[in-house]
């Protein structure tokens, strides 16, 4: 899995919409979108103890990735399903937009561990995968292991890949972006945390998930590296304070990566990327008859608001 | 006929306040708090996981931002004055 990349990808997105899209495209759905494929099915995966009884799932990767499990939440297949949901709820261009964006950025990114994604489902129940670096939630191992193997990989590289990304586009980062591009796409949105916040919480709310990500990443890596006692979390044949560091492919060398019936890794990179210009593509043919069902809804709402009035 | 000059740097006002009536940050003052915070959370977090999640984090920066300046400008330790001079020292790079 990935950790901070998913923080980063958001700004990230919103750096680099099609120019007929920005400051039209919701930051939130982005984000939502990103965050909708864990949210279903993470907090299963790491599990949880209540008076020395263990919930979670008994197989971890295989529940968050595998099918049978919650791998469909990694699926486009099931972002596209969820973004009609909105779409046919809302008629909201913006939001719709930006949710399949987000959420084809997270399942996109988590094909890069040894479990990957069902990138073809339903179908092909096969995984794409990389293998770039170790899936390493265990049960015995928690979040802290999983946090220690990526943190010691070319996870670590991954997370400041898209760190860079998004430093090479600092002006999304800025007030001015943020006023002239984010909020005329969410203005509702922001007008309502406006009830509470001033424009410094305001502009501090839309940089918090590159912060948060950039702290956690920082955070798990000086713990992983400095502070951790490996003995604490298994053998691992180190002795020393810290987990070593090993950027070689799979890795870490120290932990067994986890993995899932899949297809030939070769096949990851091409099938992500095709299907990603197949989204642009969609999206961008969709972008002007989306605008008008969007206009038109707006019209109707202001219609009948005003007759509500009078 | 009197010369026409420009105006004295230190009549320069401070930004205006936003559509609450509260503070805008700028310049060194911004890094400032934004650091405090990253730092703070950073340490904490090294030592304390459960800091580490996405509701503390973001929480996190978002009362560092308005309630560190808030209380800084209560005690007296700032004051729109700071404002004024990173708005004047941005102008000039």
């Amino acid at each position: 899995m990935s950790w901070a990349a998913h923080q980063f990808e958001i700004y990230a997105v919103q750096a680099h919409l099609p120019k007929k899209m920005r400051g039209k495209v919701s930051f939130w759905a982005i984000f939502l979108g990103d965050f909708t494929p864990d949210f279903l099915s993470k907090f299963w995966v790491y599990g949880f103890t209540i008076n020395g009884t263990r919930y979670g799932s008994e197989v971890p990767h295989q529940w968050h990735r595998g099918f049978p499990g919650m791998g469909f939440t990694h699926t486009l297949f099931f972002g596209a399903i969820l973004t009609l949901l909105i779409w046919s709820w809302k008629k909201n261009r913006a939001f719709t937009i930006g949710y399949i964006l987000g959420y084809a950025a997270h399942a996109l990114t988590d094909i890069n561990d040894s479990v990957g994604v069902l990138l073809l489902f339903p179908l092909l129940t096969l995984n794409f995968t990389s293998n770039t670096w170790a899936y390493a939630a265990t049960i015995d191992g928690g979040k802290y292991l999983d946090a220690a193997a990526y943190y010691s990989s070319l996870g670590l590289v991954m997370d400041v890949l898209w760190l860079v990304v998004v430093l090479f586009s600092w002006r999304v980062l800025t007030r001015d972006h943020w006023r002239t591009q984010v909020v005329p796409a969410d203005a509702r949105i922001w007008a309502w945390f406006g009830r509470w916040l001033p424009e410094r919480g305001l502009i501090a709310l839309y940089r918090a998930t590159f912060f948060y990500g950039l702290c956690r990443m920082i955070s798990w890596s000086a713990w992983a590296r400095l502070f951790a006692d490996p003995e604490k979390y298994g053998e691992f044949g180190v002795t020393s304070r810290g987990f070593p560091m090993d950027l070689s492919w799979t890795g870490p060398y120290w932990l067994e990566a986890r993995s899932l019936p899949s297809v030939n890794p070769w096949l990851a990179y091409p099938v992500a990327l095709t299907l990603l210009a197949t989204l642009y593509i969609v999206i961008s043919k969709l972008w002007e008859p989306m605008g008008r069902k969007d206009a038109a809804r707006r019209a109707l709402n202001a219609k009948e608001s005003a007759s509500t009035d009078a | 006929m009197p010369a026409l000059t420009s105006a004295d740097v230190s009549e320069v006002s401070a930004p205006l306040p936003d559509f609450r009536g509260s503070r805008r940050l700028v310049g060194k003052e911004e890094w400032f708090w934004y650091l405090a915070a990253a730092i703070s959370y950073i340490v904490l977090g090294i030592w304390h996981k459960w800091l580490l999640n996405w509701f503390v984090g973001p929480a996190w920066l978002v009362v560092f931002i308005v309630v560190g300046p808030w209380l800084t400008d209560r005690i007296g330790l700032t004051s729109r004055g700071i404002s004024a001079a990173a708005d004047v020292e941005e102008a000039g790079q």
